[in-house]
């Protein structure tokens, strides 16, 4: 069995700690859509969700910074407050592509031994299927440059998809992040949501592979950098119309859940 | 071409960015930051320019110094969160 599933998904951490700067009605839409994917989970019965993240110098600091990489710990954990998470990892499945990447041309990097960042369980705690399923975290480079090319994740989800479509269990794949957000910047409280809105349009008509041609540059003048995750995904799910569950943008993020028919 | 708003971090500014990574990723350290900021700043090897620009957490001066934006914006976040965690999960 190969693609089960297929969806993309904001982790913004005000979804999860709800501080008194957000819009109520909005945060709870974004919930409601969450539950939504989290049904569609559900019935897609996966084996294991690989989830698509970018990490926020959370488990990789400038000690090393892996452009692709692969989670292959047995579980893989982390904290937000008073949110605490751990998972199990698919081993089987995560060495399947760390081994398969390697083999088709990919460098890539694994790690037993990192945090899990919140672009990983923000989603999951929303998203994941009851009783939950095991996951292989695999980590995009979005915040530390030179980031890998848009081109590169496309042509890395292609890949992806080929070892997945070989394998005998059913798989969900999840991209994190985005939409358009500057966290930090004295861009944060004006994204770019007429970037994030022609990109939704493209996607709803089949044109995702059109995002292997943006540039990071565009990428970061849009607040798009966690785009590349998104890009990965689409690099799996070739010409695929996107179904817009949510657009909601907030003072200070397009929050997007996406899904695709596989 | 202006600055991109997330740069390469300059090894310059290693020192600030793994001082501004432990407040952000670890409770400890936050914790002993609360109690002596000046104390844990000096034992992050932090310059005299670098621990004003940390004390008020002015950001235009910390990213100016090579601070990734970032983790200036988390760190803050996280110390918020642990000094006033009733201003958060307010419905």
């Amino acid at each position: 069995m190969p693609l089960v599933a297929a969806a993309a998904l904001p982790h913004t951490p005000q979804l999860l700690v709800r501080p008194p700067t957000e819009d109520r009605g909005l945060v709870l839409r974004v919930h409601a859509a969450l539950g939504e994917v989290k049904r569609r989970l559900g019935a897609a019965r996966p084996d294991a969700i690989v989830l698509i993240g970018g990490d926020h110098i959370e488990g990789f600091f400038l000690n090393a910074v892996p452009a692709l990489a692969v989670y292959v710990g047995a579980r893989a954990a982390g904290e937000f407050g008073r949110y605490r998470y751990a998972f199990d990892v698919h081993e089987p499945l995560a060495r399947a592509v760390i081994e398969q990447g390697i083999e088709a041309g990919f460098d890539l990097t694994y790690s037993q031994d990192v945090a899990l960042d919140y672009a990983f369980y923000v989603p999951l705690h929303f998203a994941m299927p009851e009783p939950a399923v095991p996951i292989v975290p695999l980590y995009v480079n979005v915040y530390l440059p030179p980031q890998p090319t848009p081109a590169r994740c496309h042509a890395w989800g292609r890949a992806l998809r080929a070892i997945v479509d070989r394998r005998s269990e059913r798989v969900a794949l999840v991209a994190s992040g985005g939409l358009s957000h500057f966290p930090g910047t004295d861009r944060y409280g004006s994204p770019d949501f007429d970037f994030d809105r022609a990109l939704l349009a493209a996607l709803a008509e089949g044109r995702g592979a059109e995002t292997a041609r943006l540039t990071g540059d565009e990428l970061d003048k849009a607040g798009n950098v966690e785009l590349r995750t998104w890009i990965t995904l689409l690099g799996a799910l070739g010409d695929a119309r996107a179904e817009v569950l949510a657009y909601e943008p907030s003072w200070h993020h397009g929050n997007a859940v996406v899904t695709w028919p596989v | 071409m202006s600055e991109a708003h997330y740069f390469f971090p300059p090894a310059s500014a290693y020192a600030l960015n793994r001082f501004l990574f432990a407040l952000k990723s670890d409770a400890t350290a936050r914790a002993r930051y609360a109690e002596d900021a000046e104390a844990t700043m000096r034992e992050g090897g932090l310059d005299e320019v670098t621990r004003a620009a940390l004390s008020t957490f002015d950001r235009d001066r910390l990213v100016g110094l090579g601070a990734h934006p970032y983790l200036v914006f988390m760190a803050q976040v996280r110390l918020a969160m642990d000094g006033k965690p009733e201003t958060f999960e307010y419905f």
